[in-house]
């Protein structure tokens, strides 16, 4: 046993996001911490890296006990975390960035021959290749996330957090990520793996514990479970498995055709042609930063269009406001919820009426009323099954899952033919995920055209009729529903090209 | 049990925006005291003094809602202004030339007064509106931010307005060589003490306006627009309200109102424009406070404006009775002003911040 943590609770004010945690890691395997988000699968593991202080509790390094107050105490004790977000300088080399905070010196310099020579070793040892001399800002993120362990292996950690980490990358990344997480537990190192993705507890994880709501409810050694309990043991119900009925497609309700966009002289969109159907949802995969956003930017109204044209129901909107954009018959649910979906500081009625505050019955002739907008926000909490107090609460004070639903209720209760949905449930539990895919096919049913976008694969494969793959700006390749195959995805989301399609 | 919640954690909400307020007063008077002991004079005395030289009698009172109607306008341009997002701090030169135009037409337009009294406001209103569009010019055209703006264009219509009244437009009737004024607004052409020898009209007008602006935050949609662009100005782009034409409709109410007191104080207080009379009396800045202490709240400006008022007024009366001189007063406000400036700061930044990363995308 590596480490233990015994009857840890954490209290942030009144609400509690460790509640009688207890948990041990054994040497050399790898365990997963399972949960939807908000379970605090997140909070117990920012406690055992000295992020985070619990409100009480104990915690055994090596069978000492130990108070962590910083990360640095952590990682002096052998724990070292890769988080989520790098933390990489990217006007600097790959070696540089891995001994950064333990140098070697020569003199009063860095000793650069010998830092190389000491990165490669190490690579060399966990079969973690890399090119020392690199500048980060070349590599791409898959190569980053290898430094940021090098980086922790280089201060001799022998236990490695790893927080979602395949969230950022492309499916033949986490391949490879997955192979490089067995190799370092063949070579002695413990790890722990904190998803939600149960392919990756499946494949590489030799225990996992489930949390949900604070508590750990299960532990069961891998081999014992499968996929189905594990995801009933995180929801506390059965997931059904999702079946669409495919529709005859008829009506291009969304077109862009050769559409562009220039930002600072670089082309971010290359031309690029799409259509949405009546009663299809289009998927939009890609890894992101690859225009997804300015895309859908672009045709929202958002960023100027440089070149090519964007139509509505046949209708031309190229860089019109999006005022008459959404007029149209456009509705959008935005990438990220709390910068430009809604007001995190107005009420939940205040962020309903967004978009109908001149329409009838919710003011005339410029006069509001009051009663007509908050009977309006209460049905809409009522219909999305949104969880919340009051229509008068702050919208920062929801939950991300149903801050989410309540934007989701808002665009949706708009019944435009044309639905935009940015990652629409991106950080968001199973519970929301499976309520907002549910309307989702439900207006895909009433005939609503929907442009999914979404960095997260399996979620484009199970709804989506058709994908196209975007690549450098650049529309890499187009599915039906019935020839969908994540590798050959994968690989076009990644540059390549394929013949026969 | 539900609701129970809910009352208390409005409650909560309240003692939250009051919390700075509250503070911010309660240690500037607080340091206030310190300073009398220091000077030898007891706190209560002085303080008295102070209270019964703002609201101790009707002359007092009048005294006080006299100089307070310029600042509620003043406060409700940074009101309307800062509630929307943008933080533009041009009240005092959109409240100099009001002032100085409606001085103008009230003093040399050959009309029946009450048609001189009208038209004297309009001015007033347009040449504020326009003044404070100007600053939304400069930002949409050359990225200029309105603090730098609006700062910078309240020197320039302050000496503007001094140079006119030095050169062109100097009182032709004055006996004082050294006063630098224009002429004397004739008697039917000045806004009227409500009864003789009170405060006039232009303090009801102040509350009037201060009703229409709470109707127009709080009933109409344009309200709610203009506060969801001030809440999240890229949450409103999204909504499809149309952010330009928000920028000029909010900075011509705001321009607008403080032009309006301006010319309140000229016709109804000083019955000409004064070389430097909004600008000595720091009139808008006031209003800045107030609007700060009130959480741009209408209603809580007017309160607070009236509060600051007294504070000036009494401070005058504290300096005739006790040792303690009018300084103290206008170091309390002061400390008020730092002491919610930081708030203000923070407003700045974070409106700056969102602003910045929309135009960018």
């Amino acid at each position: 046993m590596i480490f233990e943590m015994k009857n840890i609770v954490k209290m942030y004010d009144s609400v509690c996001a460790n509640d009688d945690v207890s948990l041990h890691l054994n040497r050399g395997e790898i365990l997963a911490i399972v949960g939807e988000n908000g379970a605090g699968k997140s909070t117990i593991m920012k406690i055992l890296y000295g992020l985070v202080k619990p409100t009480s509790g104990e915690i055994f390094v090596n069978g000492k006990k130990v108070h962590f107050r910083t990360p640095s105490d952590a990682m002096a004790a052998g724990i070292g975390m890769v988080q989520q977000h790098f933390m990489l300088f990217e006007s600097m080399t790959v070696a540089e960035n891995i001994v950064f905070k333990n140098e070697i010196h020569k003199g009063p310099f860095m000793d650069m021959n010998k830092t190389i020579e000491t990165v490669q070793a190490l690579s060399d040892k966990y079969q973690l290749k890399i090119d020392p001399r690199a500048k980060i800002a070349d590599c791409p993120v898959g190569l980053r996330q290898r430094v940021e362990i090098l980086k922790i292996l280089y201060q001799n950690a022998e236990i490695i957090i790893f927080d979602e980490p395949s969230a950022v990358l492309t499916p033949l990344e986490v391949d490879a990520l997955l192979e490089t997480m067995k190799q370092l537990a063949a070579a002695g190192k413990s790890i722990v793996i904190i998803t939600h993705k149960l392919q990756e507890v499946m494949a590489v994880s030799d225990r996992v514990y489930v949390m949900r709501q604070g508590k750990v409810v299960a532990e069961r050694m891998t081999c014992d479970t499968d996929q189905e309990e594990l995801a009933f043991l995180m929801v506390g119900r059965q997931i059904v498995n999702r079946h669409i009925d495919p529709i005859e497609a008829t009506t291009t309700l969304l077109e862009a055709k050769g559409l562009k966009y220039y930002e600072d002289g670089r082309e971010v969109l290359k031309g690029i042609d799409i259509h949405v159907n009546a009663g299809e949802i289009v998927g939009i995969a890609g890894v992101s930063g690859n225009g997804q956003s300015e895309l859908i930017s672009c045709i929202t109204g958002l960023l100027p269009v440089t070149g090519g044209q964007v139509l509505i129901q046949g209708k031309d909107v190229t860089n019109k406001s999006v005022r008459e954009i959404r007029d149209a018959g456009l509705a959008h649910i935005s990438e990220d919820r709390y910068v430009w979906g809604s007001a995190p500081e107005g009420t939940l009625e205040e962020n309903t009426l967004m978009c109908r505050q001149d329409e009838e019955p919710f003011s005339k002739k410029g006069l509001v009323n009051h009663r007509k907008i908050r009977e309006y926000a209460r049905s809409l909490i009522q219909d999305f099954a949104v969880k919340a107090s009051s229509p008068t609460q702050k919208m920062r004070e929801l939950s991300g899952g149903n801050a989410q639903k309540l934007i989701v209720a808002r665009e949706m209760s708009l019944n435009t033919p044309v639905l935009i949905c940015c990652e629409p449930t991106r950080g968001i539990d199973i519970g929301a995920m499976e309520a907002i895919h549910d309307r989702m096919v439900k207006r895909r049913g009433e005939g609503a055209g929907i442009l999914l976008v979404s960095s997260e694969l399996t979620e484009i494969m199970s709804l989506s009729d058709r994908i196209y793959v975007i690549y450098e700006g650049r529309i890499n390749g187009e599915f039906k529903r019935d020839s969908m195959d994540d590798k050959r995805l994968g690989l076009l989301m990644l540059g390549g090209s394929i013949d026969n399609e | 049990m539900n609701e129970n919640r809910n009352w208390k954690k409005s409650l909560g909400a309240i003692a939250d925006a009051f919390a700075q307020p509250l503070v911010a007063v309660v240690i500037s008077l607080f340091l206030g005291a310190v300073v009398i002991v220091i000077c030898g004079e007891n706190v209560f005395t002085a303080y008295g003094a102070m209270i019964r030289g703002a609201f101790g009698n009707s002359f007092y009172i009048n005294d006080t809602l006299k100089r307070a109607t310029p600042i509620i306008m003043g406060g409700l341009a940074v009101c309307i202004a800062w509630r929307s997002g943008y933080e533009a701090m041009g009240g005092e030169g959109q409240m100099i030339l009001g002032a100085f135009c409606a001085a103008l037409v009230a003093y040399y337009l050959p009309l029946p007064g009450i048609l001189r009294i009208l038209l004297a406001m309009l001015v007033a209103v347009v040449v504020g509106a326009l003044y404070s569009a100007l600053t939304g010019w400069l930002y949409e055209k050359f990225d200029v931010t309105f603090i730098i703006s609006t700062l910078m264009l309240n020197y320039i219509a302050n000496y503007f307005a001094s140079y006119m009244t030095n050169f062109v437009v100097k009182d032709p009737e004055s006996l004082d060589i050294n006063a630098v004024q224009t002429g004397k607004i004739a008697a039917e052409a000045r806004i009227p003490a409500i009864f003789s020898g009170s405060v006039h009209w232009g303090f009801v007008y102040a509350l009037i306006a201060v009703v229409l602006v709470y109707f127009l935050f709080k009933k109409t949609s344009f309200g709610y627009k203009s506060r969801m662009n001030g809440l999240n100005s890229r949450f409103a782009l999204y909504g499809g309200i149309n952010a330009r034409r928000m920028l000029y409709v909010v900075l011509i109410l705001s321009g607008a109102m403080a032009g309006l007191g301006g010319a309140f104080e000229a016709l109804g207080s000083k019955y000409r424009y004064i070389d430097q009379m909004i600008f000595t009396t720091g009139f808008a800045w006031s209003g800045m406070v107030a609007a700060l202490l009130a959480n741009f709240n209408p209603i809580g400006t007017a309160v607070a404006s009236i509060l600051l008022a007294g504070l000036s007024t009494g401070g005058s009366a504290m300096q005739r009775s006790t040792i303690i001189p009018v300084e103290v007063c206008n170091m309390i406000e002061g400390i008020i002003t730092l002491l919610m400036s930081v708030r203000l700061l923070r407003i700045a930044q974070k409106n700056h911040r969102v602003r910045k990363t929309a135009k960018e995308g």
